[in-house]
């Protein structure tokens, strides 16, 4: 028993390994099946049986999107998501210190600030298009990143919240100790205590609002096309440039592959809106 | 001084003074987030409200006091409970799949091996994609004659085999093309989540267990489930939420069809708004949607925070 | 050595084509010169123009927007939307009152529902201001007589020549071999059919002389289009959507015959083809797949290899049939005219003058048959000029045939169905084609259409959908004559 027993559990975990692998590679094959699609030719892109690897890789499809200009969209994706995350952070970070640290609305206002999150983008879009229309916000970035802002808030506070309160309390009460005013602790004490926090909640926030759909298809018209938007543009009743869907969905996926890959460690609790600390 | 000093414990300040400031600056931080939340959310509720008493649509724009008109028509409009219908099959349908296929994974993954960081950095690549994106990704790979499903398929029966899956007439076919697409995109989610809760759980008890020579399954239902079940629970709210507006990988996919046999709750709402213009009835809608999924929201949210 | 001529004679066609332009060469303005003087004080100013996404716009974006640009000082941008969002963001934009667009390219269909939201601006003030009526009458009778109007009044230009068309293989249909053992088989000669019943023996007869890989045909069966197919065979069976009371008429005798015998011809189809979109048909055609198939103009010009050779048309699977392409009506002689576009006056632009103007340009002889042969353009021939025009004849060898297919075409077409709310009434329809196409009883489907189709019409008015359905069936080509 004994002497065989290390055998037998290298034998196991070298199954599970492999079972790993094998489950990890049905995941990944439509993504793989996708990123080919965009360096194959026109004749690889419709070949049946379908081609599984090119026979050399065609960056023409990427080339295309860069000539028309269609990669512009990525550029107002960056800008949406970029600038309505920094916002909503900080928005949200200071409304969390608050809620977390003095209780601040008790917790209604906690429960009400999440249930937003959950309103169905489609019921509330058509208002806001025509609220948007009068003051001529459709189709700008200033818009958009309103929007993306208070979509993300409730995620940012809720998630900020948790964070706030794994700050210890002694630290702000001798930063105060020190002679500083309840703003100076909050940024030069609190915040950089929750670099991580910070960290792991804009890249979330950052995601959800690059990878948004229904608002970008209805907010905008030419200006500032997103790139799920402009993705769909590819789509016709008589044709579908699949090359082209395949090589503007690599440009779209690429950052948001990298950022979490980045923030691996902290996956966890921000994908778990928090109910995980991991 | 030492009023201050005493601040940040919260609710009894020292003194009336230092009362005052400390509403004053905790308001101060709250109020921008609600200012905007209050805008984006709120208006869009209380304009809905109004309209959907009105008659407004492409050709009249009567903004009379209509009384129930709109909220009789959705009630009694097959097509709304279709697509309600609808909704819940895939929602019953890939929540328990994700959950399960979850917990499989996670099982998978709990022990060491070599890689083992790597590939569930790898696996949750699926979720963090464009929905839209991952619709597009698997009407690709359904595609009947160039795509790689059927001609995997051809390899398992050998000779011919070029089923729409996405523009089929049976139910089934569009049914199960939808779900994979979900239920791929979100178990990585589920995995992740749950993976770190298991991952979680008191050993000792665990050890205890295995020396009872306790089965795996009745170590798994007395004492693991039950400690990550909060975790489960959250999950299954996150994803329960998401599925009940689901829309990107619907519209990706079949925009609802063929007919309206995929019709989600979204679908329907975009497509009376924005196709049809049936602006007081689509208000209607979005007003019953957005209350009852509040009070949806609310009841379980309080029973979260009991459990947590 | 083929495809070279083609893009030989293609380049010195356009050359033609620019010198058409040139000012002076007519006596009397023409109506793009016209447009071209009047449009020249509002040099540097913009115009927002909506255009389907991907290949149809790189008509204005590669080739009309600039030239009108150097020409006038005005600059064209173009908005692309996908067809499936183009009437949404149409009416959304104008129920928002932004203003967003000046010109729209409207499908000829949409217009009752785009006119009775007040998104359209009448044009014919515009017509007689910048002389245009002559030019007008030059567009195929169709098109203008059917796709122009609403109540009387021009409400788009029709700017698209789209007819539903058969194409057959001229090698297989020409082959002794085929002719004789089709005529024993059958009787009669083998040729382009002339009614449905044809259409199902030749498609029987080439399903098994083409093996296991070929089959005799193959139609447009996907939601949101084979309602025309559906539509065209019943209105040329003697069909009447709605008797006088405004009841639906669909689930009628002829219907339930038609659609019958829609069913019946899949057996000739291939395996799926109950549900095969444009796309899957194209596939396959060019492929050498199928001897006949019914769908839009620009196969004829991609199955020659027209253009082919156009980076923007490289997501198209490589014609192996050029050269062996043969056009004709489809069975019965009326075509759907199936979309289309016209180009309407937003009216709620503040542009509205400088967008017909850029209208009237992009539409008027001059400019449109150059339009319609840019090789990458989805703008098929709508001017009799264009079908009779003698450097598009020189295009590829079958260039002539294929014009004169389109002008027979444009002269027995079948307007789409068009009044109050019509995308409700395609999708109810589209319900019961597919079901029964699945195998479902048709006469129980198409009676569970009538049905909705009379609540859709008590819901709307029963008078106002009088209006609208008496508007479209006074024209022309809404039935058979």
């Amino acid at each position: 028993m004994s002497a065989d027993g290390p055998h037998r559990f290298k034998a196991a975990t070298a199954g599970r390994a492999l079972l790993a692998v094998a489950v990890t590679a049905l995941f990944l094959f439509p993504v793989y099946w996708l990123f080919v699609m965009s360096i194959k030719t026109p004749e690889e892109v419709f070949a049946s049986p379908p081609v599984w690897w090119p026979a050399e890789i065609s960056l023409e499809n990427f080339a295309v999107l860069f000539r028309d200009g269609d990669v512009r969209a990525i550029w107002n994706s960056a800008i949406v998501a970029g600038v309505s995350t920094v916002i909503a952070m900080f928005l949200g970070t200071i409304a969390a210190y608050s809620i977390a640290r003095y209780r601040t609305g008790g917790d209604h206002l906690a429960i009400w600030i999440i249930s937003q999150r959950m309103i169905p983008p489609i019921a509330i879009v058509f208002p806001i298009f025509l609220a948007f229309a009068l003051i001529g916000l459709n189709d700008t970035y200033l818009g958009l990143i309103a929007l993306y802002t208070a979509f993300n808030l409730p995620y940012v506070i809720w998630m900020m919240r948790g964070y706030v309160e794994d700050v210890p309390l002694e630290l702000e009460e001798s930063a105060l100790v020190d002679g500083l005013d309840r703003w100076q602790t909050l940024l030069k004490v609190v915040f950089p205590m929750m670099r991580t926090g910070l960290f792991a909640t804009s890249v979330f926030t950052f995601i959800f609002a690059w990878n948004e759909f229904i608002f970008a298809l209805i907010l905008t018209r030419t200006e500032v096309i997103t790139f799920p938007v402009q993705v769909s543009h590819y789509f016709g009743p008589q044709q579908i440039f699949w090359a082209k869907i395949g090589a503007m969905s690599v440009l779209g996926t690429l950052p948001v592959f990298f950022t979490v890959a980045m923030a691996q460690k902290l996956l966890v609790r921000g994908i778990s809106m928090g109910a995980v600390k991991g | 001084m030492s009023a201050v000093a005493e601040a940040p414990t919260p609710p009894q300040p020292a003194s009336p003074i230092a009362g005052f400031v400390d509403r004053n600056f905790r308001w101060l931080l709250v109020w921008p987030s609600i200012l905007v939340l209050l805008l984006i959310g709120l208006f869009p509720v209380i304009y809905s409200l109004f309209v959907s008493f009105q008659k407004i649509n492409r050709r009249v724009s009567d903004t009379s006091f209509q009384g129930f008109y709109n909220y009789e028509r959705l009630v009694t409009d097959e097509r709304f409970w279709d697509s309600v219908i609808n909704t819940g099959i895939m929602t019953g349908i890939a929540l328990p799949l994700e959950l399960v296929l979850g917990l499989l994974l996670a099982r998978l993954f709990l022990e060491s091996f070599p890689g083992r960081q790597i590939l569930i950095a790898l696996i949750v690549t699926p979720s963090v994609i464009a929905p839209f994106v991952a619709g597009a990704m698997w009407r690709l790979m359904f595609e009947n004659i160039f795509g790689p499903i059927n001609e995997i398929i051809r390899w398992i029966v050998g000779g011919t085999f070029d089923l729409l899956w996405l523009i089929n007439d049976n139910p089934l076919i569009v049914y199960s093309a939808i779900l994979t697409t979900e239920v791929w995109q979100w178990t990585p989610f589920m995995f992740l989540i749950l993976l770190a809760a298991w991952s979680n759980v008191d050993k000792s008890q665990l050890e205890a267990a295995e020396i009872d020579g306790a089965s795996g399954w009745r170590v798994f239902r007395r004492i693991i489930f039950p400690a990550i079940r909060p975790v489960v629970f959250v999950a299954l709210t996150i994803r329960g939420l998401d599925l009940v507006r689901l829309f990107d990988i619907v519209y990706a996919l079949t925009r609802g069809g063929p007919g309206n046999m995929t019709e989600t709750i979204s679908i329907y709402a975009y497509i009376k708004g924005f196709e049809r213009f049936d602006i007081s009835m689509t208000a209607a809608f979005a007003f019953v949607v957005i209350v009852s999924l509040s009070i949806l929201v609310m009841v379980v949210l309080r029973r979260v925070g009991v459990t947590q | 050595m083929d495809r070279r001529q083609l893009i030989k004679s293609a380049s010195a066609f356009a050359v033609a084509g620019a010198m058409l332009t040139l000012p002076g060469l007519a006596h009397a303005q023409s109506a793009a010169d016209a447009a071209v003087e009047a449009a020249k004080k509002y040099s540097g100013e913009t115009l927002n123009i909506t255009w389907e996404a991907g290949l149809q716009a790189l008509d204005p974006l590669n080739f009309s927007g600039p030239k009108w640009e150097e020409l006038t000082g005005v600059k064209i941008n173009v908005v692309e939307i996908p067809i499936s969002e183009l009437f949404t963001k149409t009416v959304a934009e104008h129920r928002a009152g932004t203003g967003a667009y000046d010109l729209l390219n409207v499908v000829p269909a949409w217009m009752p529902d785009l006119v009775t939201a007040g998104v359209l601006e009448p044009l014919d003030s515009y017509v007689d201001q910048f002389g245009y009526r002559d030019e007008l009458q030059d567009i195929a009778p169709t098109y203008r007589d059917n796709q122009m109007t609403y109540g009387g009044k021009i409400y788009g230009l029709p700017d698209d020549g789209d007819v539903l068309i058969l194409y057959y293989r001229t090698d297989l249909f020409g082959d002794d071999a085929h002719q004789s053992a089709f005529k024993d088989k059958y009787g009669y000669d083998l040729a382009p059919p002339a009614d449905w019943d044809q259409f199902y023996d030749i498609s029987q007869y080439f399903s098994e002389a083409m093996g296991p890989d070929g089959y005799g045909s193959a139609l447009i069966h996907s939601p949101g289009l084979v309602h025309y197919l559906y539509l065209q065979r019943f209105r040329t069976d003697g069909g009447k959507l709605f008797d006088g009371d405004m009841n639906a008429q669909v689930n009628g005798e002829i219907g339930v015959g038609v659609l019958e015998d829609m069913v019946r011809q899949l057996d000739n189809m291939p395996k799926g083809a109950a549900s095969w979109g444009p796309i899957e048909v194209l596939n396959a055609w060019l492929a050498g797949e199928l001897a006949m198939q019914i769908w839009w103009p620009p196969p004829g010009r991609w199955s020659a290899g027209y253009g082919a050779d156009v980076e923007a048309l490289s997501w198209l699977p490589k014609s192996t049939i050029a050269g062996k392409v043969g056009y004709a009506l489809p069975p019965g002689g009326y075509p759907e005219l199936a979309a289309g576009f016209a180009l309407s006056v937003a009216a709620n632009s503040e542009k509205k003058e400088l967008a017909y103007l850029f209208a009237q340009w992009l539409n008027s002889k001059d400019i449109s048959i150059q339009r319609v042969t840019l090789p990458y353009a989805l703008r098929d021939p709508f001017r009799t000029s264009h079908f009779e025009s003698e450097e598009y004849k020189a295009l590829w060898p079958a260039a002539g045939d294929y014009l004169q297919t389109l002008q027979e075409g444009a002269e027995t077409g079948l307007l789409d169905m068009s009044i109050i709310d019509t995308f409700a009434y395609e999708e109810s329809l589209t319900r019961a084609i597919v079901s029964a196409l699945a195998g479902g009883n048709a006469k129980e489907a198409l009676d569970q259409a009538a049905g909705e189709w009379n609540d859709l019409t008590e819901e709307i008015g029963v008078d106002d959908q009088r209006a609208a359905y008496e508007d479209w069936s006074s024209k022309p080509g809404a039935y058979p004559n």
